[in-house]
């Protein structure tokens, strides 16, 4: 009963901000919002990783990256419309979830973690060092298009907040599929016990792969709608320090729970837009803030309920 | 065949101070199972203590004297060592018995605080070292140009190694700091203080993460805020390539991956070096995660 409650209240939340926010707020608040939804996006595909499949994963933005170059390259160099690079976007960016983590899932914890921050920095490298000629080097990609829908242009804000919000939107309904579903069971087992899940035959591999798969996917496609957001696309948006941040939504949220995960987001990613003027202090409050919260909340703000079952 | 051996030797120099910075990965690591993410940067806090301790005490375009220069590498060791006992008391140790991730953020946030702390204290920009802090006479040995700077460099990381082994090898509380990296709970049944071992370990890495930090800043006569993680990075790669944990496996893999980025760097390409120091990491990784001289840690449970 109380589960239920608690998804009614998330699509009213959701349904509000839709209908809300591009009518009262002014742009810089649209604008916030739909950033925020992008971010909440990858918080939520970094917590398929590591908060359900318990998985060390810390070079994220890389996927992030892949979908948003995928779109950038795809409009700008053969003109192919944003909305349509998404599907690639996502596709490309589970391939290379998959290859990169193929090799490295048999690691232990620590050691994969480290494999991850490898994977992160030599993909920042390539971005830098424009890698085929077609990344555009440390200034990145410009002049990207705005995504048009049945050939009308979505050019104001509102419009891409919309478009924004309805793709969070899905991907909550994702997760809270993936919740209730087999797969999701199959990622708490593969995290709580790998030894107790493969005797009970779970192929450990195959849904650890499969794990980081769907979420480079789901990140892909944030990445598609942050090219279009920003009409631009820079290797600063995809370093190392990026994925820490996911990964500390993850862990100061709390881990595969979605209202935690998204609180992190609004902590990690909102907050620093409101104080915009305290840039030089964010990450050294950060710093503070996410020893403070583990000391005091190790489990993490909003900790995934134990279900009775 | 010359520049084989200029690289050499400027491979030996910044691989002995990875060795020094490595040390304090690997002992926490081995004690704790923590990637001390803050490490790196507490060595950078040293090169900026050591640095203003240099300037404030030497005029404008005078070489600092003798005294001015072990004075700044006494202050850095102290004031760093002591930010390592804060940093384990206040941001680790209430996490103890967390999920080890809580442990991990906690990690992250203390780097992420130090960093910008150096920042919001010193600069944003790039700090110049003054000349000749260490004795520079540059001595040509069939035509290989080794700079005395770099000599005192790996002599001093040395010393300083062979005195840890020495310590961690041969005395009762080096013995103490072993017994809890294999075993905690028997350690503790043995009446070992576990809890002043973890400190006594947190004084000696970043100690010895001072006077790399301020090798680093005299080296290359700059420091700048950040460099804290890439130079922690390759630390702690030095650390897993040796074998996480392992003492004598720290030094070893920082020479030989300083050997290495100094090689790939002047031989294969420059603007990859980093890149390909971490395929290097994933490959080892692939091959023999334990490292070359194997890792010494109990499995966490």
């Amino acid at each position: 009963m109380k589960k239920l409650t608690s998804t009614w209240a998330g699509l009213l939340l959701w349904v509000l901000g839709l209908l809300l926010v591009p009518l009262f707020a002014d742009n810089n608040w649209i604008f916030i919002m739909s950033y925020f939804a992008i971010y909440a996006v990858v918080s939520l595909s970094q917590d398929v990783v590591l908060g359900r499949a318990g998985m060390y994963d810390m070079g994220h933005a890389v996927y992030f990256g892949i979908g948003a170059y995928t779109t950038a390259i795809l409009n700008t160099q053969y003109g192919v419309p944003i909305l349509w690079t998404l599907p690639i976007a996502v596709v490309v960016s589970a391939l290379f979830g998959a290859l990169l983590s193929a090799p490295i899932v048999k690691l232990r914890g620590d050691y994969l973690l480290v494999a991850t921050i490898g994977f992160n920095e030599i993909f920042h490298m390539a971005l830098v060092n424009d890698v085929g000629g077609i990344t555009g080097g440390p200034d990145g990609i410009y002049g990207i298009e705005a995504p048009s829908l049945f050939g009308h242009q979505i050019m104001s804000q509102g419009g891409i907040f919309v478009l924004n919000w309805i793709l969070l939107g899905i991907v909550l309904l994702l997760m809270n599929n993936l919740e209730n579903s087999r797969l999701g069971r199959v990622f708490r087992y593969l995290k709580e016990d790998e030894l107790a899940a493969t005797t009970l035959g779970v192929n450990a591999r195959y849904y650890k792969i499969l794990a980081f798969a769907l979420g480079a996917g789901i990140a892909g496609a944030a990445g598609t709608l942050f090219t279009s957001l920003l009409q631009s696309v820079s290797p600063g948006a995809f370093v190392f320090t990026e994925s820490v941040t996911l990964f500390a939504i993850v862990i100061v949220g709390g881990q595969a729970s979605i209202p935690g995960v998204l609180l992190g987001a609004v902590l990690m990613f909102v907050v620093p837009q409101v104080f915009r003027d305290l840039a030089e202090y964010r990450y050294f409050v950060f710093g503070l803030a996410m020893i403070v919260i583990m000391v005091l909340r190790p489990q993490g703000i909003l900790p995934r309920r134990r279900r009775l079952e | 065949m010359e520049i084989f051996f200029q690289q050499l030797a400027n491979g030996l120099t910044v691989g002995s101070i990875y060795a020094l910075i490595a040390l304090g990965y690997t002992m926490v690591y081995g004690i704790l199972k923590l990637i001390n993410f803050a490490h790196g940067d507490l060595a950078v806090l040293g090169a900026f203590i050591g640095l203003t301790v240099i300037t404030s005490l030497t005029g404008a375009g005078a070489a600092p004297s003798h005294w001015v220069v072990i004075l700044a590498f006494v202050v850095a060791v102290l004031v760093v060592a002591i930010a390592g006992v804060l940093l384990e008391l206040t941001a680790y140790r209430p996490l103890r018995h967390a999920h080890r991730l809580s442990a991990v953020v906690s990690a992250l946030g203390a780097s992420m605080l130090l960093e910008n702390g150096i920042m919001l204290i010193w600069s944003p920009q790039t700090l110049t070292f003054p000349e000749g802090i260490l004795p520079s006479t540059n001595y040509v040995i069939g035509g290989v140009v080794l700079n005395s700077t770099q000599i005192l460099i790996v002599a001093i990381s040395f010393l300083l190694m062979l005195a840890l082994y020495l310590y961690v090898n041969k005395t009762r509380f080096g013995t103490a700091i072993r017994a809890s990296a294999i075993d905690q709970d028997a350690a503790r049944l043995m009446g070992i203080n576990v809890n002043r071992v973890i400190v006594s370990v947190f004084i000696l890495g970043p100690a010895l993460g001072a006077i790399g930090g301020l090798f680093i800043g005299i080296y290359y006569r700059q420091a700048v805020f950040d460099m804290g993680w890439i130079y922690g990075l390759n630390a702690f790669i030095a650390a897993i390539i040796g074998g996480i944990g392992n003492i004598p496996g720290a030094m070893l893999g920082g020479l030989l991956l300083g050997l290495f980025n100094s090689l790939a760097g002047g031989y294969i390409s420059s603007t990859w070096q980093e890149a390909i120091t971490f395929a290097l990491l994933i490959l080892i990784l692939l091959v023999r995660p334990t490292g070359i001289l194997g890792e010494r840690v109990a499995e966490k449970v």
